[in-house]
């Protein structure tokens, strides 16, 4: 097995916890990961040519998937063909002394692998035994598949966007998905959450088994969509966006720019030097100001054309108007507040190199998050040597 | 049913969050069992109560996802008095969340240094734009902001276009990292018996959705905006059919998928075009291919070439707008569409757990959302044991309000 390089983990919150993971999909790969950089134990299972995640796009220049180097960092790896004795064996062994299992092996393919959750239950009955597949492992579509584009459009989300500038500018073309796996990450969380969950209650009701959905848990993020649709409004791109406000081009780059209160309404009327467009009676009502929003974003959008981002953000920020600018990932790593919060850690990824990597969006006071090595996939002798350790 | 149904029982959170994604985090808790306990006053609603015009809602909300399932009290935390109520309900609970901008919870007295003194093995969550401390974190941000500063903005949009706007999934998103985190400090204090601060900065939840982006750029290779391509997959994307505004997507990972997916379209020969013969043919000729894709679902209906296609093991769904979603049999039969009704709420639906539990299996949304301060008898008589008379007085001093 390859050996996580990582400081000493005990403090951490999730130290002790054993975690064996079996993941094709973002989704179960992801819930790993989190449950990882939190101090657990994470064992990939991996089939002997790896995880087909280590073939994932986007792909660094030597071919190397960086999606799998974010997902693996301070997981373990080792290789288990379940279909196999041999496989069966590491199977058990791992299973033997973990305290939770997240497999996203497809219904249809379990019982040929002893995977099914009633047999394992009956092995391993303390065991938190976590499922993650696109549609979930009941219902009438749990042996459908999905990819990413599929599963956000499956919630409902996809169908919504691009709202704003971007469907302004081209209505015709199809809905937009979010970049990267946003539904997939969301069914990660939904996975590592009911795992801590149903470990919480293991003192009372021993192990279980929780089938997550990837779907369900895309649905319960924009549950916002839903809540519109019970008050009478059926949402869809074209009319979705904020009445004013959104993306802006400026001279040098893009702002978002959102003033909800009216405190921030005033500050951005200060910002924009007080035209007299904005000093209208009308405008002190925010219904009003919501009626004429297109009349008002044509205003913002004029004015910020002719100035530089960093400007614009500043000045807004000393106003109390709430104001962002859109940096690309190289200003994101490369940021001062990033660095301050200590974000990012160096990483040795599965190709050798070193790399700053994502650790994870919080913080733990008491006992800061660490980030572990991206592990090689396992060389023939390393599977010896894990077979010597299974008796 | 038993509270030891609910995974999180005998759990209780003092909640203070407000907006979205804090209280998408604590509503998700008290879907798992725990008992959530909403601060709020008649001088600082939630946003729910009030009408949101920028986002178009006129009047107020009947009804609130990330509200539901939870008690609500109301403390003016302006008063000294209702400050020393609220660290009492801490002192009484396991966890104290909260999504003020950085410096409000100390100006009140009620920062985690404060509330450790209530409550010495406190797990307490704040949930910030740009976290507690460090250069920004005085910024007002909401979603679209969280998107922009964090870098997913930036790569979601048309490769050819502006960033794009994210909007309450960046909130619920945030929230959804803020469990995570929580329940990994509580199995902490579990283990230790020590307690735990998290400062979590939702504009980071926006770059972990790029993690891998990030990675390239960190080693200097600039990733590009995709759109709705995948690098290594094709056919991949959204695609008209036969009526308006009416979208399929569609994957295809590999040869076998390929192959099913020809005969499906009834051009088996296509299976064995050079020009789509193997994965990377097909992503070097994505044009073509999409034509073809395109050409072929001219006179389609998505819905039903979606289930015909999952027959032969392709990716494929509709674009499926919320009337969809909620009229689907899988997603109710999951539970993950469960209906809430209330005394000011006709029956509706409300999106449950994303997860079913095989033994605590009594998760999801079992009441609507609370009015303004209708637990108080439980919170403030039976917890705290204030007496009726002791309440009354306090209400007239505007401590309660």
């Amino acid at each position: 097995m390859s050996k996580n390089n990582s400081h000493d983990r005990n403090s951490l919150p999730l130290a002790g916890c054993y975690i064996v993971e079996r993941s094709r999909t973002v989704a179960a790969a992801y819930a790993g990961r989190l449950l990882a950089t939190m101090g657990a134990t994470v064992v990939m299972l991996e089939p002997e040519q790896g995880s087909p995640l280590r073939k994932t796009a986007p792909l660094l220049n030597d071919g190397t998937s960086a999606l799998f180097n974010y997902l693996a960092a301070g997981k373990r790896s080792l290789i288990c063909d379940p279909q196999t004795e041999y496989g069966q064996a590491i199977l058990a062994s791992e299973l033997g002394q973990a305290h939770i299992f997240i497999d996203d092996t497809p219904v249809k393919a379990r019982n040929t692998q002893s995977l099914d959750p009633d047999h394992l239950a009956g092995q391993y009955p303390n065991l938190i035994h976590v499922s993650v597949l696109p549609f979930g492992a009941s219902g009438p579509k749990a042996d459908w598949d999905g990819e990413e584009v599929n599963l956000i459009h499956a919630s409902g989300e996809g169908f919504l966007l691009p709202n704003g500038r971007s469907y302004e500018l081209f209505p015709n073309r199809p809905p937009l998905k979010i970049y990267g796996h946003f539904a997939q990450y969301q069914g990660g969380c939904a996975a590592a959450l009911s795992a801590l969950s149903a470990w919480w209650a293991i003192r009372d009701v021993g192990g279980q088994y929780i089938d997550v959905s990837v779907q369900d848990a895309m649905l319960l993020c924009g549950a916002f969509a839903l809540q519109r649709l019970g008050d009478g409004s059926l949402e869809h791109r074209a009319t979705r966006s904020f009445r004013y406000g959104g993306v802006f081009e400026a001279r040098d780059g893009y702002v978002e720019l959102l003033t909800l209160e009216d405190r921030q309404w005033n500050g951005l009327v200060q910002l924009l030097g007080n035209p007299a467009w904005a000093k209208v009676e009308a405008l002190t009502d925010p219904l009003e100001r919501s009626r004429r929003g297109n009349e008002i974003n044509e205003h913002v959008r004029e004015w910020m054309a002719q100035r530089n981002v960093e400007t614009i953000v500043g000045n807004a920020q000393e106003l109390g108007v709430p104001a962002a600018k859109y940096r690309t990932p190289t200003e994101v790593v490369s940021g001062k507040y990033e660095f301050l919060r200590g974000l990012f850690s160096s990483c040795t990824l599965s190709n050798g190199r070193q790399a700053e990597v994502l650790v994870a969006p919080y913080r733990f006071q008491r006992t800061p998050l660490t980030l572990g090595h991206v592990p090689p996939l396992a060389q023939p002798g390393e599977r010896v040597a894990a077979k010597e350790t299974l008796s | 049913m038993s509270q030891l149904l609910r995974p999180l029982a005998g759990l209780r959170i003092a909640d203070f969050t407000i907006h979205a994604a804090g209280p998408f985090s604590t509503h998700v808790l008290s879907q798992l069992g725990a008992e959530c306990i909403k601060i709020e006053s008649n001088a600082r609603p939630d946003a729910f109560r009030k009408p949101h015009a920028v986002y178009g809602r006129m009047t107020a909300a009947t009804f609130d996802q990330v509200s539901a399932n939870k008690l609500s009290v109301r403390l003016n935390l302006k008063k000294p008095e209702a400050v020393a109520l609220a660290k009492r309900i801490v002192a009484v609970s396991d966890v104290a969340a909260e999504s003020f901008r950085p410096g409000v919870m100390k100006r009140l007295g009620l920062d985690f240094q404060n509330l450790r003194e209530a409550k010495t093995d406190l797990v307490m969550l704040s949930l910030s734009a740009s976290g507690q401390d460090g250069p920004d974190s005085h910024f007002a941000g909401y979603a679209p902001l969280f998107g922009a500063w964090g870098g997913l903005g930036w790569m979601s949009g048309y490769t050819d276009g502006p960033p794009v706007e994210m909007r309450h999934v960046m909130d619920h998103s945030a929230g959804y990292h803020a469990v995570v985190a929580l329940l990994a400090a509580l199995h902490q204090r579990r283990r230790t018996g020590e307690g735990q601060y998290i400062d979590l900065a939702a504009r980071d939840v926006a770059s972990a959705m790029i993690g891998d982006a990030l990675v390239m750029a960190s080693l200097g290779e600039a990733p590009i905006r995709p759109g709705n391509e995948d690098l290594l997959m094709a056919p991949y994307g959204v695609y008209p059919t036969a009526v308006a505004d009416r979208w399929l997507t569609l994957a295809v990972r590999n040869d076998e998928e390929w192959r099913a997916l020809t005969g499906v379209i009834g051009t088996p020969r296509a299976a064995h075009d050079h020009r789509f013969a193997t994965a990377d043919a097909r992503c070097q000729n994505r044009t073509s291919l999409d034509l073809l894709i395109t050409r072929w679902l001219s006179d389609r209906h998505a819905e039903a070439t979606a289930r015909r296609l999952q027959q032969v093991g392709v990716c494929a769904h509709t674009s499926w707008n919320m009337q969809e979603v909620a009229d689907d049999p899988h997603l109710r039969q999951r539970g993950a569409l469960t209906q809430v009704e209330g005394p000011s709420t006709e029956k509706r639906f409300a999106v449950g757990m994303p997860a079913c539990f095989s033994k605590t299996s009594d998760v999801g949304v079992r009441r609507g959302t609370p009015s303004l301060g209708q637990d108080e008898d439980y919170v403030f008589g039976e917890l705290l044991g204030l007496s009726t008379e002791q309440r009354a007085e306090l209400e007239q001093r505007e401590v309660i309000m």
